[in-house]
């Protein structure tokens, strides 16, 4: 889920051409985490003194709130990018509350008390009188009173719009882009909610400024406005689209009770009955400083950077963390199917569940993941896209629909005319059964070590990459130094390893399986 | 007042230093303060790295940026075709020869071979041809470079273009077209620039069954052999190399790649006439599963070499993105939409479009349209703000540093305006005109170019869930379906 449409490509022609890598990009950036790392590794042993050249323009300091700051050194270019890291997504949910974190996350482009508004003082009463009658809506309408629900809604009505009045639409988001940032947007996927854009470098101070008081004194105005948006976001990505609805009725049947079950943009019912209060406890609860990871990186100097950090930042007051979710999810026990009817042509996906990122043998599992997808000669692409010609396409994901628990390797196909979903069903198993009895040759192992060091070093230049990637790592794996670690312990995997953790994974007692059928045309 | 400026231009003093890295200290106690309250260094001044550029003996022209932050090199040629010279008839030909390069191998590394070798090296080769250009591009390890590079000029030269791999391109397109209407989305892109070109223009027509079917091997090389010519061609190559030597492997790999005699270049590309083909009317793909509509609105538009084109896209700024008037106004006080725009998107070398839309449930489908119609009809009557202009420029101009933050948007921007015939300086010249738009040239542009009488509206959306209807748009409207459906694969 993000806060704003991705940048309007301008219409391309034949734009169905790339469909389905669309469609793939898509599940891939906002179904699953940004684990960039996920397919690379090894052999050029010559890259690990760059790596380590990299490594050390990186520092990190705390402040006695225990906000983090992860900061990058790189004068390249006079700009710089920020991150704002938020440890907690959808996972973090109450029953009845989906969606929740994404609305927040939306909510945090209203402004704040000075920002946003004409007049803060009068408009504040308005607000808060919106929110009381929303309330006794609900309560008339549980009660069956249609009548005083309707007059309530009319009540309702005119004081949003003296309330919108007051509002200054979006004058967060401008006085950014005003002043020359770019990239400005936010997603909230099931274990973090991020907030990110670059500035020119001569712009840190106005980050700070900005980005402190847009948590510290934040007003959720627009409420009930921005739920319509919500609402007409999820009809995009789920209602709308075959593979939304099927990924949302896929996480349901693989992991029931498990807070990566839900949707992250939440249940439309959930959504419809949001209150600004239920938004005001997730962000209580949650926005608290050692909750929140800051990654700059770009054109600054870590000693201004703390001097500004602790000065606007060292604003907020330190408080008791929240404890984390615990996951009660019972053991599965045997295969489990779903099956959604619609128009449209066929997917086929299948999942695994596997333990957190945290695991050790979390490299493993990236590196399986690499074997079957990742490239032209990887064991799926091949077989099942090229040699048997079956699907037109096929993909694995290392987690889902996030890492910082127990989640799910998936893999997803679409068919090729012609062909079925049992076709693909099979040509898959045939892949998994070679992985779990024969070992992996040397050559292929030694590939995917490769690639992950060259992928790593490709993601070294981009600013807002690293922002991306550090404050993550030091959230889920308690440093961001693993960004750099995971590299050894990726090259440290043999075949062995390999096909034990396949044995362990690719069991029917994991396994889930999701159908799109066709109906209709 | 003038204390206040006198105070800034103490802090602006102070901070410059710091940031400059000259002050290591921390001494200096900062305040917390309200953006309002900032001042600020000095914007970065803009840096262009140094290129070269130099001609082979064939007439392959040659781009190089050295830049030695990582062991890595890449490059791009970019060839004059595109997909928009191919025939009707065979539409998909272009394409299949830009895939069928690369992944079906060369004379003398087959496909396989070719896969293995690079993927183990970490590295890449793709080709691609889209609608005005075609492209090859590598990536790799500067320790891998000289192989790496060897097989790219072996891709661009001598490619195998194997019977089996462009039956499996086809037999991959002919899965894509049996998908492309599961994404209201997609329909509505296409249909939408099939109104305004046509569904014949090499602008809008779509690859069929059909037309694949008329796609032999022969077709490829032709196409192939037609545009592929060292004189016909540039390259770029941006990385960790020293430009002399990779001069040597440049003339090692190309030189004796004989030129051709026939005409290269612009000259060998007959653009295709463009003209709107439907103005105005209201268009509705049916698609009653659907609960949200897909909406786009517009006409044809122009070209960026317009002297126009700054104030137009000054226009786009005052529209879009956070406080434009649709994402103010639509989206976050009315509540139609998540995606609202309105775009005066132009091309190169052939007119653009205007396009404006967004996606709303099915019942809000005429308000969405009125709404962002509404928007359209203030920019004509009535001046913009002088807030909203003063916004709309500082967005482009304070982030224009950002078309310089990598070595490679430079050498991409030299070589593409070499490639469409513009003059080097053009997006500095772009940037002066948009210093000097003023709110006048902004209502002139948008009543100039933005011609209501020749929109036309497409709705991909659920027909008996849009109420009020989209014959309710005006007094003497006539909706117009649209069948998508698809003919049998068997063509």
């Amino acid at each position: 889920m993000r806060f704003f449409p991705q940048p309007l490509l301008f219409p391309r022609l034949r734009a169905w051409r790339s469909a389905i890598i669309v469609v793939l990009a898509i599940l891939l950036t906002w179904v699953l985490p940004t684990d960039a790392l996920a397919q690379n590794s090894d052999n050029g042993t010559n890259l690990q003194p760059y790596i380590d050249r990299v490594a050390r323009q990186i520092s990190e300091f705390r402040l006695s709130n225990g906000m983090k700051f992860i900061v990058m050194e790189r004068h390249q270019s006079p700009t710089v990018s920020f991150m704002t890291y938020v440890d907690v997504g959808s996972a973090y949910e109450l029953p009845g509350k989906t969606g929740a974190a994404h609305f927040l996350e939306h909510l945090a482009f209203k402004g704040t008390t000075r920002i946003g508004s004409q007049n803060y003082q009068a408009e504040k009463p308005l607000l808060d009188r919106l929110d009381a009658l929303f309330t006794q809506i609900q309560a008339a309408q549980a009660a069956g009173n249609a009548e005083q629900a309707a007059k309530l809604q009319q009540e309702f009505d005119q004081l949003k719009a003296e309330a919108a009045t007051y509002v200054k639409q979006n004058e967060y988001g401008q006085i950014v882009e005003q002043s020359g940032g770019v990239g400005l947007n936010a997603t909230t996927s099931a274990d973090a909610t991020r907030y990110f854009y670059s500035f020119p470098a001569n712009k840190l101070e106005l980050w700070m400024s900005l980005e402190s008081e847009r948590f510290l004194e934040p007003v959720f105005r627009e409420f009930y406005e921005e739920k319509d948006v919500i609402l007409e976001e999820r009809r995009m990505r789920t209602d709308n689209s075959p593979i939304g609805k099927l990924v949302e009725a896929f996480l349901e049947t693989a992991l029931p009770s498990h807070p990566y079950g839900r949707p992250v943009i939440g249940y439309e019912t959930d959504i419809r009955n949001l209150t600004t209060a239920d938004i005001d406890q997730l962000f209580d609860t949650y926005y608290t400083p050692d909750r929140i990871i800051m990654g700059i990186v770009g054109d600054v100097y870590p000693a201004q950077v703390k001097q500004f950090a602790e000065a606007y930042f060292g604003r907020f007051q330190s408080r008791t963390r929240a404890a984390d979710v615990t996951v009660n999810a019972p053991a599965q026990t045997e295969p489990r199917e779903v099956v959604v009817n619609l128009p449209s042509e066929p997917w086929y996906m299948e999942g695994y569940q596997r333990p957190a990122v945290t695991d050790p043998d979390d490299a493993v599992y990236q590196m399986i993941s690499s074997l079957l997808t990742g490239g032209r000669t990887a064991r799926l692409y091949r077989s099942l896209v090229e040699q048997q010609q079956l699907a037109l396409n096929v993909s694995v994901a290392p987690t889902f629909p996030g890492d910082r628990y127990s989640n799910l390797v998936l893999l997803y196909a679409q068919t090729a005319p012609g062909h079925t979903i049992d076709e693909v069903a099979a040509a898959v198993d045939a892949e998994l059964t070679r992985l779990k009895t024969e070992p992996i040759p040397f050559e292929e192992l030694d590939r995917i070590k490769t690639q992950a060091r060259a992928g790593l070093m490709r993601i070294l230049a981009s600013n807002q990459g690293m922002a991306s990637l550090l404050p993550e790592y030091e959230a889920k794996t308690g440093s961001w130094r693993n960004l750099f670690e995971e590299l050894k312990a990726i090259e440290a995997v043999t075949a062995e390893d390999v096909q034990r953790v396949a044995n362990e994974l690719f069991q029917p007692q994991n396994q889930t399986i999701g159908k799109l059928m066709a109906v209709g045309g | 007042m003038a204390k206040w400026f006198k105070y800034g231009l103490i802090t602006l003093v102070i901070s410059l230093v710091v940031v400059m890295g000259f002050g290591k200290s921390s001494a200096l106690a900062v305040t917390p303060r309200h953006y309002t309250e900032l001042q600020f260094p000095p914007p970065p001044e803009i840096k262009i790295p140094p290129y070269s550029q130099f001609d082979l003996s064939n007439g392959m022209k040659v781009y190089l940026v050295e830049d030695h932050e990582l062991p890595l090199v890449s490059g791009v040629a970019t060839i004059y075709t595109g997909d928009r010279l191919e025939p009707a008839d065979k539409t998909g030909l272009a394409s299949i020869v830009g895939e069928v390069m690369r992944s079906g191998g060369t004379d003398d590394h087959p496909a396989e071979a070719l896969n293995q070798f690079l993927e183990q090296q970490a590295a890449s080769i793709e080709t691609g041809i889209n609608t005005t250009s075609g492209s090859a591009s590598f990536s790799g390890l500067t320790e891998d470079l000289e192989e790496v590079f060897g097989l790219f000029a072996e891709v661009l030269r001598q490619p195998a273009f194997p019977p089996e791999r462009i039956d499996f391109s086809k037999k991959q397109w002919r899965g894509s077209i049996a998908r492309r209407n599961d994404d209201p989305d997609g329909i509505a892109s296409r249909e939408f620039q099939k109104l305004i070109y046509g569904t014949d223009s090499p602008y809008a027509r779509t690859i069929e069954y059909t037309t694949l079917d008329n796609i032999t091997r022969g077709d490829v090389v032709d196409f192939y052999q037609r545009y592929y010519h060292p004189n016909n061609i540039l390259l770029g190559i941006i990385g960790d190399f020293d430009s002399a030597q990779m001069r040597d492997l440049i003339e090692a790999k190309f030189a004796d790649w004989q030129p051709t005699s026939q005409p290269v270049g612009r000259q060998l590309m007959s653009l295709p006439e463009v003209s709107q083909i439907q103005t105005g009317g209201i268009f509705l793909v049916d698609q009653p599963q659907l609960t949200q509509s897909s909406v786009q609105i517009g006409h044809l538009g122009g070209k960026l070499d317009s002297p126009d084109y700054a104030p137009l896209s000054v226009m786009n700024e005052v529209l879009n993105g956070l406080g434009g008037r649709l994402v103010n106004e639509v989206r976050s006080r009315q509540g139609l939409a998540y995606s609202v725009y309105a775009f005066w998107a132009p091309q190169f070398d052939y007119p653009g479009t205007f396009v404006a839309g967004g996606q709303t449930r099915s019942d809000a489908t005429v308000p969405l349209i009125q709404a962002t119609l509404a928007e359209l009809k203030k920019l004509r009557t009535t001046p913009i703000r002088e807030d909203e202009l003063a916004r709309a420029k500082d967005s482009v101009l304070n982030a224009f540093i950002f078309n310089f933050d990598t070595p490679y948007q430079t050498l991409s921007r030299v070589m593409r305006y070499a490639y469409y015939g513009y003059p080097q300086d053009f997006i500095f010249r772009y940037q002066k005109q948009v210093e000097a738009t003023t709110v006048a040239d902004v209502q002139r542009v948008a009543q100039t170019y933005l011609k209501p009488e020749q929109m036309v509206t497409l709705v991909v959306g659920n027909s008996a869930a849009i109420t009020p209807p989209l014959s309710s748009l005006s007094p003497d409207a006539k909706v117009t379906q649209i069948d998508v459906s698809l003919p049998s694969p068997q063509g």
